[in-house]
């Protein structure tokens, strides 16, 4: 699969996973009536998009969530562990958290996602415009 | 006289600040549809962007709530933990001395009582520090019996809240009590 692509829903975040570019994204509002419904087929592709990311590969994780739920927050931290576990094969992992700057409470959270990390490079910057 | 005793409902939620009110059984579709209404008029009051963000984060889990745990329930015919059955509950959104006020009440299984009062209890005297500590640790743990989501609800709710949360529990028969939980954002 070179590009897994799902368009954002009033509940759920625009998906847009570029393997082909190793460039992932993830941007909007999670809260998804079934979060396990939602997630699971994004775990399985990254899955398998991390297992053919040999060492010394780079490969770039945006996450721009405006809103989460509670539920979608261990989501989050469930991609955040697959990218930490692919870093520490020695892949080159980036993972960028854009927040608002008018929240500081997505800021917070990115800040504890960031802490957890060991092995991924991580950024907090703040949303384009 | 038909009138009159709605509008009375409607005065007595009115003097009460409240601007939105729902009683009834709640679904996913209900938690979108009145969501909707209430991004809208936040963003009529012109609230801050990270008020109208909190204010919408604590209904989406005080709904979530009910709608999975709710002790009243109404099945087609089968057992009343059907996982099918719909769930009963009461959620209120008001303006108090310049908070918003979001209150949810459901019916709950007598014996839950003791470790809900625990659990929010805990919660209740936490200063922001050390809720950002336990929510870590259960962001990274196990969900706990019974949980149907990550066990992050009433954290999540604290945390979004400008004032420490309020909870409250009244017995209504045998084997209930009703129970109410207040954020103030």
């Amino acid at each position: 699969m070179r590009k897994l692509y799902i368009p954002a829903s009033s509940r759920t975040p625009m998906i847009d996973f570029d393997f082909g570019k190793n460039h992932l994204k993830i941007s909007g509002e999670s809260y998804p009536e079934d979060v396990t419904e939602f997630y699971n087929p994004l775990f399985s592709a990254l899955d398998a998009y991390l297992a053919e990311l040999g060492p010394g590969k780079s490969c770039r994780f945006d996450f721009e969530l405006i809103y989460i739920n509670s539920s979608s927050a261990k989501a989050v931290m469930m991609l955040m562990d697959k990218l930490d576990v692919a870093a520490s094969n020695s892949a080159n992992v980036d993972i960028y958290w854009f927040y608002d700057a008018e929240d500081d409470t997505m800021q917070e959270l990115g800040e504890e996602f960031g802490e957890d990390l060991e092995n991924a490079k991580f950024h907090l910057e703040k949303m384009h415009g | 006289m038909l009138a009159h005793e709605l509008f009375e409902v409607r005065s007595m939620l009115r003097k009460q600040g409240i601007i939105f009110a729902y009683s009834g059984y709640v679904t996913e579709a209900v938690l979108s549809g009145v969501g909707d209404a209430i991004k809208q008029k936040l963003l009529f009051d012109d609230a801050n962007t990270k008020t109208a963000r909190s204010v919408f984060a604590v209904f989406v889990e005080q709904m979530q709530n009910m709608i999975r745990y709710s002790a009243e329930t109404a099945t087609a015919g089968a057992a009343s933990s059907s996982p099918n059955g719909i769930r009963y509950g009461v959620l209120t959104i008001g303006q108090e001395n310049g908070d918003y006020v979001i209150n949810a009440g459901n019916l709950v299984q007598l014996p839950d009582v003791d470790r809900l009062r625990a659990k929010l209890s805990r919660i209740r005297n936490m200063n922001k520090e050390d809720l950002r500590a336990l929510y870590k640790e259960q962001l990274r743990g196990d969900p706990g019996e019974g949980s149907k989501g990550a066990g992050l609800g009433f954290m999540e709710i604290a945390r979004r809240a400008s004032k420490p949360i309020d909870f409250d529990f009244v017995d209504v028969d045998d084997e209930h009590a009703f129970f109410t939980l207040k954020a103030s954002v």
